[in-house]
């Protein structure tokens, strides 16, 4: 039998768990949002640059593909930040029972869950 | 031409490990200082990333004169800056942190490391003179 390595343990070695999931889902909408400063840097240039290359970058961003980078950025962002808050609560000492573990995880995703709806409510609407 | 050794290849260890563990300076490991890093960035984050999704909100529909001017202006400028440099110093320590667990190959490892570098320093480059450009051109 191989030695298990660290990555990739989910779904031979353990079963599911909510904190294990949200652990990996912190790392991949941080990798998201690092990608996502990419598109940050060339709207800083664009506006610097103005004329032509605003034009395009603004249509890019305001085109369905565009959009939905955005709200996937979004989703993301919200995620990234709440579950940070939760790891820095770790970091202080704070929260480590399993109970409240849970609890902070599903409290995690309700706030994702409403600032992004509020967020895209406001984009619509307003 | 023989190969010196097989530990640095079938190992990931960076460089100042290899070179301190053959001088037996003990850990090579700046692990606590990146660890900080991430957790200050982190925190300062926390207003710097409201602060710029709020604007980014408030910007969404604008023109690029509205947005020229919101970037111009010294508050706004400063604080656009900083949200990008915690942020990528952010993102380096969290992508290597994952290069760390899933690339297990010396060479692939040093390459990618050097990649999200060289990626974190021209995005932070260009960004700051963008910014610096609206700035100092107001």
């Amino acid at each position: 039998m191989e030695r298990p390595l660290s990555p990739f343990m989910i779904p031979v070695w353990y079963r599911f768990q909510i904190t294990s999931a949200l652990s990996i889902l912190h790392r991949l909408a941080g990798i998201a949002l690092a990608l996502g400063s990419i598109l940050l840097v060339w709207w800083l240039v664009s506006v610097a640059a103005g004329g032509e290359l605003f034009r395009a970058t603004h249509a890019f961003i305001a085109s369905p593909v565009g959009m939905l980078l955005l709200f996937g950025w979004s989703i993301a962002f919200f995620y990234h930040l709440c579950n940070g808050l939760r790891h820095l609560a770790w970091d202080a000492g704070y929260g480590f029972e399993i109970h409240n573990a849970y609890r902070s995880g599903y409290a995690v995703l309700a706030a994702t869950a409403l600032l992004t709806v509020l967020t895209w409510l406001y984009v619509l609407l307003a | 031409m023989a190969k010196a050794s097989s530990l640095s290849n079938s190992t990931a260890l960076r460089d100042e490990t290899v070179l301190r563990r053959v001088r037996q300076l003990g850990s090579a490991r700046d692990g606590l200082g990146e660890w900080r890093l991430q957790r200050l960035t982190a925190v300062a984050l926390i207003p710097l990333g409201l602060y710029f999704a709020a604007s980014i909100l408030w910007l969404a529909k604008s023109d690029q004169t509205t947005a020229a001017a919101w970037l111009s202006s010294p508050v706004t400028a400063l604080l656009v800056i900083l949200f990008l440099l915690a942020g990528l110093a952010h993102a380096l320590v969290g992508l290597r942190s994952v290069l760390l667990d899933y690339v297990h190959t010396r060479a692939r490892l040093i390459a990618a490391q050097l990649l999200i570098r060289a990626a974190a320093i021209i995005l932070g480059g260009a960004g700051v003179l963008a910014v610096l450009k609206l700035f100092l051109g107001r």
